[in-house]
């Protein structure tokens, strides 16, 4: 592998390698979650929980203010002897699921525990917002104290839970046996986490990925499907998905009535979409131009079948990314006329202090990361699941340990979770570029980075786009998100969705507590935009149906099949690609 | 991959499977016309590489033959199972996706490393198996074995990951057509191949270790077709001779050429499992020479 390195790949190593020595406090806040997750997940799950050199500025911020450790001690001292005798008022946050069961209320001794883990839990995170850290490390450091805090909840004891004990004396310790079982299975393969839903709760092509459609073209990086119109007038001008490719893409056509590409089949788009392969070590050399030249190929793939000169385009996270460069590249070839409409869901472009988990990379992990997969020769999505898992513990770990082990439940069967748990393999030179771009924030600078030989300005790129994010999401802030409407050289439509990373995407008309917010026009700030926003009811499927429709051409007859004499469908939708684990 | 079958032929079907909680990936070809309540021939697959590598031995057999492949779990896109598996285990496994599948009756061709599956699956699962082809395979761990340093090279995946160096030894190891065009064993184990964990190999490997169908091949009651070939490397010519020997209902096909013919040479040997299959007296050639 390191034979066959480029040029350009071996300049990005030293970029990442340069930016290494320039790292620094506060340099840490160049990147997005979704980098994060690659740069932790090439250096295995332990590594995030060292606090490292944020830990020693916490305790050396601590130490300039004695008189406020003094006091937090002092303070928790006398709140727990309240808890002792029975006068506190501690409580735990109404919607906190985990406290529901009514005897943390009314046993006594349940109650004073519960209070002293909360009392205790609020010193603790009192005190890192005491020690007046930066932005980087007051996040890095609440993050590390919140799962310590939130790993000693008292939930989580076999011997301490109501619901569990209940469960022990119903079954007579079934649970545990059968929880037991579960534990052994789940932790000795990674992804070292409860598993969330079991194996054979879904199956792709049977109940999800479930959209007829053909396979029309297949090389050895994608298979590109073209789904089957079931409207009787098609838009002339077809629509290519691009999905992302840390994950398969079949979060846009999860079951029946929760698939997006479903929704604007029925809409009368003609929809093509991308399912990338699983690489591993023998693909090691493919980065992002081996992807955005995948798009080119699919997009004329689609054109030639459709018998059309343009495609309108939607990018979704980091297929997202590869888009806009590969709209960079066709701008500086003059070829931006090929594309009709440009749409990006949940897709980060600007990096600059993009969350939490941005604020847990640092240059030196990003090297370091790299040079992991570099040698292995992919990232493996298992990691990453890990790392995402532990983003969220209470939700994502806690939780199911409970259910899981404790209570020796099986998982619920959830279509999402089960494609969480079916995650793609990324390429050692891929993960390379993604970092290379993190660390330099460089789809921000005009020409800073380059997409198959031509420079990256996204000010040129003057198409109309449609930028979609989630108010709630921990991947890919929304404000993040925002940014994009000030790089793209065109006009935008900004539309932001209720609910987090995975649930605005999936968001179907028929969720009868979908809305979404937008507005006219675009102002610099995020802030500034949501002020001005209005809220419309309904999910923002429609909004973008009726946005597409605009710019897709005039509705012509269906064609009679799929494909065309050069493009023969070589097998059905889903294909063999996304079976692949 | 890709080259539509003829048109009488069902479509192949690639889709993940939950077994036991281990997902796996398949492949199934429906029978049609003459072959719809036939029993399907299931195809177990040499070791470390995925069901794509048989593609050309698929084409091969009559198009309305069913058909199921599948990818051991640990390689390909199946997933790796949690611990390392004894041999009948796997067997009971695959009898199990096989009655999910609704086929409670089979054959069975083993190729390689799948054939000493296919001859754990005969006598473990005596019922359900009508027929079972054996090719280029051994008995296991008593065995005229290979030369040591084909044992070698076949010790890690190695040949799977690398293009290079799987073009330079093809020839030494697989004998028959790839000594005189390696890049074609190269090109085989390494384009079409999905290539599955490290550790699913030496799962793989491991699943073998200690065993040997040689005390129990007297038992096996199917009409079994046993084939070889006489340039083989891995498997010395001994080996199906020995096996033939030992099978009751056994017939001997040797041929000339080496242990994957039966894939790079496919029109030229799939006819005769298919007479086999179809219970036609093939025709046996004790001298190891291919028919006419």
């Amino acid at each position: 592998m390191t034979a066959t390195r480029t040029e350009p790949a071996r300049r990005a190593d030293d970029r990442i390698a340069e930016a290494r020595s320039r790292d620094e406090p506060g340099a840490s806040e160049l990147s997005t979650p979704l980098d994060l997750l690659l740069s932790e997940a090439g250096r295995g799950p332990l590594r995030r929980f060292l606090p490292g050199m944020s830990g020693v500025r916490l305790a050396a911020g601590l130490a300039r203010r004695p008189g406020a450790v003094a006091g937090r001690a002092a303070g928790l001292a006398a709140e727990l002897a309240r808890v002792q005798v029975g006068r506190s008022e501690v409580g735990p946050h109404p919607k906190d699921r985990r406290f529901a069961d009514e005897a943390w209320a009314k046993n006594p001794f349940l109650k004073r525990t519960l209070q002293s883990y909360l009392a205790t839990g609020q010193a603790l995170r009192g005190l890192v917002a005491d020690a007046n850290l930066g932005y980087g490390d007051s996040q890095r450091m609440g993050f590390i104290v919140d799962n310590v805090v939130e790993a000693l909840s008292p939930t989580n004891s076999p011997a301490l839970n109501p619901k569990v004990l209940k469960r022990t004396i119903d079954t007579g310790g079934g649970n545990l046996l059968a929880g037991g079982r579960r534990f052994v299975k789940d932790f000795a393969t990674s992804p070292r986490v409860p598993s969330m839903v079991e194996p054979d709760a879904f199956s792709v092509g049977e109940d999800v990925a479930v959209t007829p459609g053909d396979v029309v073209l297949r090389t050895d990086v994608f298979e590109l499907i073209q789904y089957t119109p079931q409207t009787t007038k098609v838009r002339s001008v077809p629509l290519l998905i691009v999905p992302p490719t840390i994950n398969k893409y079949y979060v846009i056509d999860l079951a029946e009535q929760r698939s997006l590409v479903e929704h604007l089949v029925q809409a009368g788009q003609q929809v093509y979409c991308i399912s990338w392969r699983n690489p591993d070590a023998r693909h090691a050399d493919w980065g992002l131009d081996t992807y955005g030249q995948s798009i080119l190929e699919a997009m004329t793939a689609a054109q030639d079948i459709s018998r059309q000169e343009q495609v309108a385009l939607l990018g979704i996270c980091s297929g997202g990314m590869i888009a806009s460069m590969v709209m960079a590249h066709l701008a500086a070839t003059g070829d931006l006329g090929r594309v009709a409409a440009f749409s990006l869901a949940v897709t980060v472009l600007d990096q600059h202090q993009a969350g939490l988990p941005s604020a847990l990379l640092s240059h030196k992990g990003a090297a370091a990361s790299t040079r992991a997969s570099r040698e292995k020769g992919y990232l493996d999505g298992r990691a990453l699941a890990e790392i995402f898992a532990w983003l969220r513990p209470n939700d994502l770990i806690w939780n199911y340990w409970v259910n899981n082990y404790l209570m020796g439940h099986a998982p619920k069967a959830f279509d999402i979770l089960y494609w969480n748990a079916d995650p793609v393999r990324m390429t050692a030179a891929m993960h390379r570029d993604f970092m290379d771009l993190a660390v330099r924030n460089a789809l921000v600078e005009p020409d800073a980075a380059t997409m198959l030989g031509s420079p990256v300005d996204l000010g040129k790129v003057d198409v109309d786009s449609y930028v979609v994010a989630g108010i709630a999401d921990h991947l890919c802030q929304w404000e993040s998100c925002y940014r994009t409407t000030q790089l793209l050289g065109g006009d935008s439509r900004f539309v932001l969705s209720t609910s987090g990373h995975i649930a605005a995407m999936v968001n179907p008309p028929s969720n009868e507590k979908a809305s979404f917010q937008t507005r006219d026009t675009n102002p610099p700030g995020a802030a500034e935009w949501l002020a001005g926003a209005t809220k419309v009811r309904g999910s923002w499927w429609s909004d973008y149906v009726d946005w597409l429709a605009e710019r897709s051409g005039p509705e012509r007859n269906r064609p009679r099949r799929t494909g065309s004499a050069a493009y023969e469908p070589v097998c059905a939708a889903p294909g063999t690609y996304v079976h692949d684990r | 991959m890709g080259t539509p079958a003829s048109s009488d032929a069902a479509p192949d079907r690639v889709r993940s499977v939950s077994v036991r909680g281990i997902t796996a990936r398949i492949s199934v070809r429906e029978g049609v016309g003459p072959f719809v309540n036939e029993p399907p021939l299931l195809l177990c697959n040499g070791i470390g590489v995925s069901f794509e590598v048989l593609q050309p031995l698929v084409d091969a057999l009559d198009p309305r033959r069913g058909v199921v492949r599948f990818d051991v779990p640990g390689v390909g896109g199946s997933a790796l199972p949690p611990t390392p598996y004894p041999i009948a285990a796997l067997a009971s496994w695959v009898t199990r996706l096989m009655a999910g599948l609704g086929h409670q009756r089979f054959d069975v061709l083993g190729l390689s490393w799948g054939g000493g599956l296919a001859q754990q699956l005969a006598v473990q699962h005596r019922r359900r198996v009508r027929r079972v082809v054996l090719v280029a395979t051994g008995t296991g761990a008593l065995m005229v074995p290979a030369h040591p340093s084909v044992l070698l090279k076949m010790s890690t995946p190695r040949r799977h990951r690398d293009p290079e160096y799987a073009a330079r030894i093809a020839g030494d190891i697989y004998g028959g057509t790839m000594r005189t065009d390696p890049a074609k064993g190269a090109r085989l184990l390494h384009s079409v191949t999905r290539s599955g964990p490290r550790r699913g190999y030496y799962y793989q490997l491991g699943a073998m270790a200690g065993w040997t169908s040689l005390p129990f091949l007297r038992l096996l009651r199917q009409p079994t077709l046993v084939m070889g070939g006489t340039d083989d490397p891995i498997i010395p010519v001994a080996n199906p001779r020995l096996q033939a020997r030992l099978i009751p209902h056994a017939r001997l096909h040797l041929y000339e050429g080496g242990h994957l013919d039966i894939v790079t040479e496919a029109e030229r040997l799939v006819p005769v499992v298919e007479q086999f299959l179809l219970g036609l007296r093939p025709y046996i050639e004790p001298d190891g020479k291919a028919p006419a």
